[in-house]
Order: structure tokens, then sequence, then C-alpha cells
């Protein structure tokens, strides 16, 4: 039975485990409540050539990488900073402890108030969905920094601006890049929440969807927004990879 | 000949979770000649890695002073242009072997030419030719300490402080490290301070061992080494070695006791 060690083949399996489970539930539950995949493929298939969903996608995902590069253009640098000085550490702290574990969706009619539902509002729930998750990866990567790293640095009469340059930010690659990664999760997160309090993009489609009779429209929304979800991870994971090739083997080491 | 390096009265305290503050050694003196390969032997935590680090600028003295070329080099605030050779060989994972050697002549300002010329003589006198693109993670243990001799030779130091270098590494590899670092060293012509808590290895490396008690930690003894240059391994099996040895051993053994 050693086929079924392969990694794939075990992956495959699981899948079509939980494809079977989800259409028996499908069929004994009935459409209204949960469509099954064999329902739930040709609806997305149809939403796909109509056009109208792939559009309203792009448009969301727009103003979600808006305020998702945002995020990390403002997160990253505090996160490092609070991470290596103690001003910014004591400072920030709080805050960010505090917000990262606030909902984004109860700051919605807040944030509504404050500036309207628009283009701006949305970047804006992104932006606050993901900062914080980028702020804190990079802060305990960078307090984390093994200080022997820099006790080299010394050694070499390395200056500060180029401690930091050549030994502080590099050390902290891997760790600005798993918070890239956990943001953009939580970007798109913070996007489908905008989306259903103001009624547009892909979340306004769900919205309306979950009005339908079926559930196959809707579910085909969510098997998409799932698709986007990893493609960006996976995409991400990628660009860790090149960027900082030595990580992940150091930690395969066991070093 | 004029000492190449002087360390006089050096005396440093750490501050305990008590408030006591024993000092880990005190009034320490001693000089190395200008091109020798002095040893310093002495038990775990007795402050060899403190000592170096002083030596090195990396951390102050609580009193007494350090002369280099007899001009002081104690108290300016930066590190002393020695180079350094770490126990755990703290290479940056994030750069190749020859980032890695160019650093420290990165952090001196040589320009590319003179950087990459460099880099790749002392890549080649350490055997790492072929390597120059490979991380440290693709390096064995004794491959990566070969890139931390060469990184320290690169910047042409006045001294070469070296802490436990083969500390953490097998008893093959290290063997064949010593004699390689022996090569090196002729070929080089350094003066090199080489802490250790090997008997043995102290012996077969240095023209003289300065034999450290425990905490606090004075010069119980400095031993002149009685075999010529250059060495190889057979010297490890003759009875003036063995001899050697075994008189250290008994005085080590001696001052645990204490
Ligand atoms: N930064 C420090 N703060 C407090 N104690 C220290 C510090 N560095 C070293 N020590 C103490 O000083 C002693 C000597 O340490 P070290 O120089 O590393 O010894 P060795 O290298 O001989 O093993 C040890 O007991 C250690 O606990
Ligand atoms: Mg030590």
């Amino acid at each position: 039975m050693h086929w079924l060690r392969n990694k794939w083949t075990l992956r495959a399996l699981g899948i079509a485990c939980a494809l079977l489970i989800w259409e028996a539930l499908g069929r004994t539950v009935g459409e209204a409540l949960l469509a099954g995949p064999l329902l739930v493929i040709p609806e997305l298939v149809e939403l796909v050539a109509d056009g109208e969903m792939p559009r309203e996608l792009a448009g969301s995902l727009r103003q979600m990488l808006l305020g998702y590069a945002l995020a990390c253009c403002v997160g990253m640098p505090v996160g490092v900073a609070m991470g290596r000085s103690r001003i910014f550490d004591a400072i920030l702290r709080p805050w960010v402890n505090m917000l990262v574990v606030t909902s984004v969706a109860s700051l919605v009619p807040l944030l509504i108030v404050m500036v309207g539902t628009g283009f701006g509002f949305r970047v804006l729930v992104v932006f606050i969905a993901s900062v914080f998750y980028i702020v804190l990866t990079a802060y305990q990567g960078t307090r984390g920094i093994d200080p022997r790293w820099v006790g080299v640095g010394r050694s070499f009469n390395a200056s500060r601006l180029r401690t930091f340059w050549r030994i502080l930010l590099p050390a902290s690659y891997p760790f600005l890049i798993t918070g890239a990664r956990i943001g953009l999760v939580q970007a798109i997160r913070g996007m489908v929440v905008a989306e259903l309090y103001v009624l547009v993009g892909i979340g306004g489609l769900v919205n309306t969807a979950g009005l339908y009779i079926s559930t196959a429209n809707l579910l085909a929304l969510m098997v998409t927004l799932m698709a986007v979800g990893v493609t960006a991870n996976e995409a991400l994971r990628y660009v860790g990879r090149r960027v900082a090739p030595w990580h992940e083997e150091r930690y395969a080491n066991g070093a | 000949m004029a000492a190449k390096l002087e360390v006089r009265g050096l005396t440093k305290r750490f501050e305990q979770g008590t408030g006591s503050t024993v000092p880990v050694f005190a009034e320490l003196s001693f000089e190395v000649a200008n091109l020798e390969f002095l040893a310093i032997l002495g038990p775990s935590g007795c402050g060899k890695s403190t000592l170096l680090r002083i030596i090195d600028g990396l951390v102050p003295a609580d009193a007494g002073a350090v002369f280099l070329d007899a001009k002081e080099v104690t108290g300016n605030g930066h590190a002393h242009g020695m180079g350094f050779v770490f126990q755990s060989f703290d290479l940056f994972p994030w750069l190749t072997v020859r980032g890695n050697v160019e650093f420290g002549m990165q952090m001196l300002n040589l320009d590319r030419p003179e950087c990459r010329a460099r880099g790749s003589h002392y890549i080649e006198l350490v055997g790492l030719s072929g390597f120059e693109e490979a991380y440290p993670y693709e390096l064995s243990g004794g491959m990566q300490q070969r890139v931390g001799i060469a990184r320290a030779l690169a910047i042409h130091p006045e001294v070469l402080l070296m802490d436990e270098p083969f500390g953490s590494l097998d008893v093959q590899t290290r063997d064949l490290l010593q004699d390689e670092l022996l090569r090196i060293w002729q070929q080089e012509k350094k003066t090199v301070i080489f802490v250790t808590h090997s008997i043995e290895e102290a012996l077969y490396l240095g023209d003289r061992i300065l034999v450290l008690s425990p905490r606090p930690s004075q010069i119980d003894r400095v031993i002149d080494v009685p075999f010529g240059r250059p060495r190889a391994d057979d010297i490890k099996t003759s009875p003036e070695f063995l001899e050697a040895r075994r008189e250290i051993w008994a005085l080590l053994k001696h001052s645990a006791r204490i």
C-alpha cells in the first residue's frame, strides 16, 4: 500500500472524500440549505462565463490590493521600529494589541459615519483588517533577531545605519513575508466585510445570492473567494522562498 | 621584540541576579609578541570569551587597558579592527560564502574589485574554492568555520582572535582544521590569540599557553610549548607531548579543587 504514502494521492483522496460528503449532505438537506458540488460546479462555470462576477471580483481585488499595499507600507516599518526601539514599543504596543483583537466588522458602522461608503471606505476597512497583523509579525520577528549577528556587525565596526540595512533588515525578511501572508488573508476578509455592508463588488453579489432559493450561487461565490485566498497565499509563499531561500532550509535542518 | 598586544590590569565584573558582583577576572596582565600564536586555556565559564570581547572592543572593561603596538585602544568606543572568529561561526545565513567573506571589507569601504579579489584569495586559502555562491545552510560545520576564518582574515587584521573556533566540531573535522589553521597561520603571518578548553589543542597549536584558573580567573601558569615548527599530527603521540599534556592536566585538576 505504499501508494497511500504519496502526498498527492493522499491529498486527492482527501478532496474526493470531502466532495462526496458534501454531495451526500446536500442531497439530504436539499439545495435550499446546502447545494451539493454537482450543482455548485456548473453554477460556477456559468458565473465565470457570464462575465459579471469576474468583473466585480476584479474591481474588489483592485481596492483590496490598494488597501493591502498601504497596510504593508505602513505596517512593516512600524513593526520593525517597534521591534528595535523601546520607545516605539512602549508607545505603540498597547494600541496594536488592542486593535488586533478588535473585529473590523464592529468598526464598520463607525467608519461609515466617518468616511462614508465610497472607495476610501473600502480601502480603509481592508487597511485596518490587515495592518495590525503585519505590524505584530514584523515586531515579533525583529525582536527575536539573533544578537550574535549584531555582535558580528559590531566586531566589523558596522555603523548603525549599515547594521540596520545589512543585518537587521535581511534578518527580518522571513517575518516580513510571513506578516504579508497573514495580512493578505485578513485583507481579503476585510474586503468582503466592507462590501457586504455597502453592497458592492463580490461582497454585494454574495449578499444578493443569499436571497435566492437555491444556495448553489452563494456557494459558487464562496468557492471563488476561497480560491482567491489560497492562490494569493501560495503566491506569497513562493515570493518568500525566492527572497529568503535560506530561511526554510535553516528550519528544515532544525537550526 | 616589542609586544604586539599588551593587556594590563584588566578587570571585569558582571552584575549577578542577587546584585553581588564577583569579578570574572581581576588584574589580568599579559603580552603577546608579534606573530606569536598564544593559546589561552581555561575551564568553561572562566571568562575567556569575555576577555576576547574586551580585547576586540565589543565589551568595556571595568579597569585596565589593552595596548596594540604600544597604543592604548580601550575606551575608544568602537571595535579595534581585529579579526574575530566565533565559536558558533555566526555567519549571516542570508549571504553566500562570498557575501560573508566580503562583509567586513565592505564595512571598511574597500572598493568592489578589491573586495572581490581579496575575497577570492581568502576563500581559496581556506580551501573553499567552488563554494563561493553556496549559502551557509548548504555547508558542514567545518566548512562554515572555514568561512568564519576567511571573513576574519579578509580585513587584514593586526591580530586574529579565535574563541574556541573548533569547539563545536566533531573530532576528525577538528583535527583537520587545526592543521589547516597552522598552514594558514604560517602563510598569512598573523598574531593569534586562540582560546580553547582543550589541552591538546593548546599544546598542538600554541607557541605559549596561558593557563587560567576558574573564576575569579587569574593566570595560573604560562607554558612555553617546546615543539618546533612546522608541526605535524604525529607530535600528538610523541612522549614529550603526552608528558606536557599530563602536566597541564594535573595543574588544571589542582586548581579546580581549590
Ligand atoms: N553579559 C553578561 N552578563 C552577565 N554575566 C555574564 C555576561 N557575559 C558573561 N557572563 C558571565 O561571565 C562568566 C564568563 O563568561 P564567558 O566569558 O563566556 O566564559 P568562557 O568563555 O570562559 O566560558 C560566566 O559565568 C558568565 O555567566
Ligand atoms: Mg566562551
